[in-house]
């Protein structure tokens, strides 16, 4: 029972950080239609910030340079690279490869700086656990899933009721239309990159926070993992986005947390099991859990 | 080269065909014949239904009730590429071309005659090189056909946009087809080339003994063509007959030709 | 009835040249030009599928590593201990089976979408190679058996001395490379040319059009993605066989994308351009190693410091590159060497037959002190 609650409160933890990530991808992909492949790059970038200003800056001043940063450095890679033929749709496919060629770059320049060390990033939770109930769970853990939770419902927020949220959601469902109304897309779309780098960022602190032991080179690799959950909820949906989320954390936890019972499937199976759901649900529902049909855009 | 074009095509028949997009009924059980080898157009305002009916026709839309027969085939609830291989062939409203020559898009009407898979392709097999070499030259006869001879290795991207269109009709009639779908042929073209259509419509419907069904907000063009016609509004059919019935016919007057009868494309 | 020959005579030369090359290239040279034969092979397979059939994937990895310990397996012990030559070909359909296992997937899911799919394969497939070590040796990997026909090892044993030069295992190699490559290209050809290219090609321009064409759609879909696979196995075989060791951090995501890089700085949709990006991808680290101390803002490698290393360098431009390409010369060296081509011969006037086209225009940076180098044998 007490395994049980562990790997439940892990799970959520660690899909409300991918929901951060996941929500990136989803917002990106509604401006856009792009996949926006640097975004673990992005992630890599904002915890690498954290990690080299904090001790100037202290954690939450790093913390907002690093987001705003990112978030900026992302519009700047949608306004100044992807946009170049205009914010056309149909470029999608191409921009969605240009990103990979992003990635590669910040990727390496990143590596290069963090080399085989691994960076603190000096947030306030350290190795602090709490005891709730029969449980012991990590403050960095109980602040993921607060902080996630009250960010993403901002997220909400403007999606629903600001000017900018809905020129998103036209956009989304019909580009044109959404130009002839007076909607300014490139802006629109800059704005939902910056988002996206910034939540980026964000999600950094917490994939770098503990238990993990600190920032690697390899740390963005693991918004990847964001990937299956944005496709499980259709790609197009934020809440597909956040239930796809819930849905590979708490089954990389609980694969993770039941490995010595699964040992014949090799160690570090929880890492993958996101990625064997993605394939189980791909086959089944070629559009996602969530994706209507035709929500996929050609 | 194919001996089914030989024999008169059978009845298309539509009956009571139904489709609904998100509570919206585009088509309400519509029914009509194409008599073997006969021009049946179908028209009607914008948004009438006629684009989803060839969508039905073609297998990209299923009904949600009625059925489309060929002869004695069901044609409804078969997938695109099986409907195109029992010689169902299309045009489309919008050009869709794919990259290439001329000929690269006449030889991928001829796909579903040839059978050349991916080994034998790969391995440059003896019959994969004659099937080729065959149909190329029977892609060639068509192409000189509509009159697009003299650009059949010239690249789509650099044609007319009448040309393009004429590669679109070539491109179904490569296929060998029993029946003929053509969405708004000579929309967006000028004079002559209406003509030139309308002739190459005429000349192979008389020399390959097809059926065609048309859908075009030409006029002139539909009267010209046509032996019979049914009118579409709102998804229902409100008239059938002849072209000089039709025009006759007080319903079609108000729903159709009042709204104006020369309007554009644009659906 | 001339244009075969004509077209043969065009070939004739850098076919001969590289016929010749092993006779003047020490190993080094050879070594690049055996893993960027390699690459060509895996790239004109993943160009087959990007370029022509427009589905992305960033699952190539994962099927050149299963032709790597598909080979090793099929010809190895542990393993099946069959002749080499046989468990080259069933490597290939082994990964070509593997694409087939994949294709519910790969039949239904399109475009970029796919891209996210075939990103579990890479995961799924690493994470199988480090555990299932009774097959590949886990971490550590394993040795990969040679390369024998007959008597006739792929390997430095038994001696062989052709025209006065000692042929080591590079050598023999370079020509087993040179015939994969050959088929590999002759049979690409074969398709693109054919009635499947042409339907791939209408798939990827418009579902509909292809479809009502009679092509069907998701069979094609699979189809295009077995090709690649098959493609990628035999890439990874000769990969092993040139590397004689196989082991599973190789086959990593940053592979797949240095397939993807290949094929979009060559250009997508053609074969040349596939085999042009991946010899500039495969090479340009390799060489940027070698002279690094001769290159500006080039650290050697080894050195920790902050600078930047050679293959570091090496990533940085093609990761530009890619970036640079898509957006200001879409079709990637193929193209641009297509409007040299035309703007040359539009200079020197019609009649003379454009330059020769070599098996892509490999645009390696030779400095010219070493390429006149005498050949020295380091086995």
């Amino acid at each position: 029972m007490t395994a049980f609650l562990d790997n439940t409160l892990s799970g959520l933890a660690l899909g409300a950080v991918y929901a951060l990530v996941a929500l990136g991808f989803v917002v990106i992909f509604k401006a856009s239609g792009v996949l926006n492949f640097a975004q673990g790059s992005l992630l890599l970038l904002g915890g690498y910030l954290v990690a080299v200003l904090h001790d100037d800056l202290g954690f939450a001043g790093a913390l907002a340079v690093a987001v705003l940063a990112t978030g900026l450095l992302a519009g700047a890679v949608d306004r100044l690279l992807l946009q170049r033929g205009g914010p056309d749709p149909a470029a999608a496919p191409v921009q969605t490869i240009v990103t990979i060629g992003v990635d590669i770059v910040l990727v390496t320049e990143l590596s290069r700086r963090i080399g085989g060390d691994l960076l603190s990033l000096g947030d306030p939770w350290g190795d602090a656990v709490t005891e709730i109930g029969p449980v012991t769970v990590a403050d960095s853990r109980i602040a993921a899933i607060a902080v996630s939770a009250v960010v993403i419902g901002a997220v909400f927020a403007l999606f629903r009721f600001t000017p900018w949220g809905l020129s998103l959601r036209a956009a989304a469902e019909d580009t044109e239309a959404a130009a002839l109304m007076g909607v300014r897309l490139s802006r629109v779309r800059m704005l939902a990159w910056c988002l996206a780098g910034a939540l980026a960022a964000l999600a950094a602190v917490f994939l770098a926070a503990f238990p993990a032991p600190g920032l690697e080179r390899t740390t963005g690799q693991i918004a990847l993992k964001a990937f299956p959950a944005a496709i499980l909820g259709g790609m197009a949906s934020p809440a597909g986005a956040l239930a796809g989320s819930l849905v590979i954390g708490l089954t990389e936890a609980f694969v993770a947390g039941y490995q010595s019972d699964l040992h014949v499937l090799g160690e570090g199976v929880g890492d993958v099991a996101p990625y064997a759901v993605m394939i189980a649900v791909l086959l089944v529902r070629p559009t996602g859990l969530f994706g209507a049909k035709g929500a996929v855009r050609v | 080269m194919n001996d089914r074009t030989t024999a008169p095509p059978p009845a298309l028949a539509v009956r009571d065909v139904t489709v609904r997009f998100a509570g919206l009924t585009a088509l309400d059980a519509v029914s009509f014949t194409v008599a073997p080898g006969s021009v049946h157009a179908l028209i009607g305002p914008n948004g009438a239904g006629k684009s989803t009916c060839f969508n039905v026709l073609s297998g990209l839309c299923r009904p949600a009730a009625g059925r489309v027969l060929l002869g004695d085939t069901e044609l409804t609830g078969r997938p695109p590429h099986r409907i195109a291989a029992l010689g169902v062939a299309r045009t489309f409203q919008n050009i869709v071309t794919t990259a290439g020559t001329v000929a690269d898009n006449l030889m991928l009407g001829r796909h579903a005659l040839s059978r050349a898979g991916f080994t034998a392709s790969a391995l440059g097999l003896p019959r994969a090189r004659r099937e080729q070499r065959e149909h190329l030259a029977r892609a060639r006869e068509i192409a000189e056909l509509v009159g697009l001879g003299a650009h059949f290795d010239a690249p789509v991207a650099l044609l007319s946009y009448g040309d393009r269109k004429r590669v679109e009709l070539a491109r179904a009639l490569c296929l060998e087809p029993r029946v003929l779908l053509l969405d708004e042929p000579v929309a967006g073209m000028n004079g002559a080339e209406r003509a030139r259509t309308a002739e190459v419509v005429g000349t192979v419907r008389e020399q390959l003994g097809l059926s065609v069904v048309l859908v075009e907000h030409d006029m002139g063009l539909v009267m010209r063509l046509a032996d019979e016609v049914t009118v579409l509004d709102f998804g229902r059919p409100i008239a059938h007959g002849t072209p000089d019935e039709v025009r006759r016919h007080p319903e079609v007057l108000r729903a159709y030709l009042g709204t104006g009868a020369d309007e554009e494309d644009a659906a | 009835m001339s244009d075969p020959i004509r077209r043969t005579v065009r070939l004739l030369p850098p076919v001969l040249l590289l016929v010749a090359l092993p006779f003047y290239l020490d190993a080094f040279w050879l070594r690049i030009g055996l893993f960027s034969m390699a690459a060509a092979i895996g790239a004109v397979g993943l160009g087959l599928l990007c370029g022509t059939a427009g589905q992305l994937s960033l699952g190539h990895a994962f099927f050149l590593a299963v032709g790597a310990y598909g080979y090793t397996w099929f010809a190895g012990d542990p393993g099946l201990g069959l002749p080499p030559l046989l468990a080259l070909l069933l490597a290939v359909l082994l990964a070509g089976a593997a694409g087939g296992l994949f294709s519910p997937v790969a039949g239904r899911v399109k475009g970029i979408y796919l891209g996210v799919a075939t990103l579990a394969l890479v995961f799924l497939g690493h994470h199988v190679l480090l555990t299932a070590d009774s097959v590949t040796g886990g971490f550590n990997g394993r040795s990969v058996p040679p390369l024998t026909v007959g008597s006739f090892a792929f390997d430095l044993e038994p001696q062989l001395v052709v025209l006065g030069v000692p042929f080591g295992a590079e050598e023999r190699l370079w020509y087993l490379g040179l015939a994969l490559f050959a088929l590999t290209w002759w049979t690409a050809r074969g398709l693109l040319r054919g009635r499947p290219g042409r339907a791939l090609t209408a798939l990827r321009d418009s579902e509909t059009a292809a479809s009502v064409m009679g092509v069907d759609v998701a069979r094609y879909r699979s189809a295009a993605f077995v090709v690649s696979s098959m493609y990628a196995g035999l890439a990874g075989a000769f990969l092993a066989l040139a590397f004689r060791r196989v082991v599973p951090d190789y086959f990593g995501l940053t592979l797949s994308v240095d397939y993807l890089a290949m094929i979009v700085i060559g250009g997508l949709g053609s074969v040349a351009g596939a085999t042009a990006g991946a010899v500039f991808v495969t090479a340009l680290p390799l060489l940027m190693t070698r002279y690094a101390d001769q290159l500006p803002l080039v650290a050697s490698p080894g050195t920790t410091d902050g600078g930047v290393g050679p293959t570091e360098a090496a990533r940085y431009l093609y990761g530009a590159a890619i970036v640079v390409i898509l957006l200001f010369a879409p079709d990637g060296l193929h193209g641009l060497v297509r409007r040299l081509r035309a703007r040359l011969r539009r200079r020197t006037g019609p009649g003379r037959p454009p330059s020769a086209a070599a098996p892509g225009p490999a645009p390696a940076p030779t400095p010219s002190a070493s390429a006149v180098r005498t050949k020295e044998h380091t086995p």
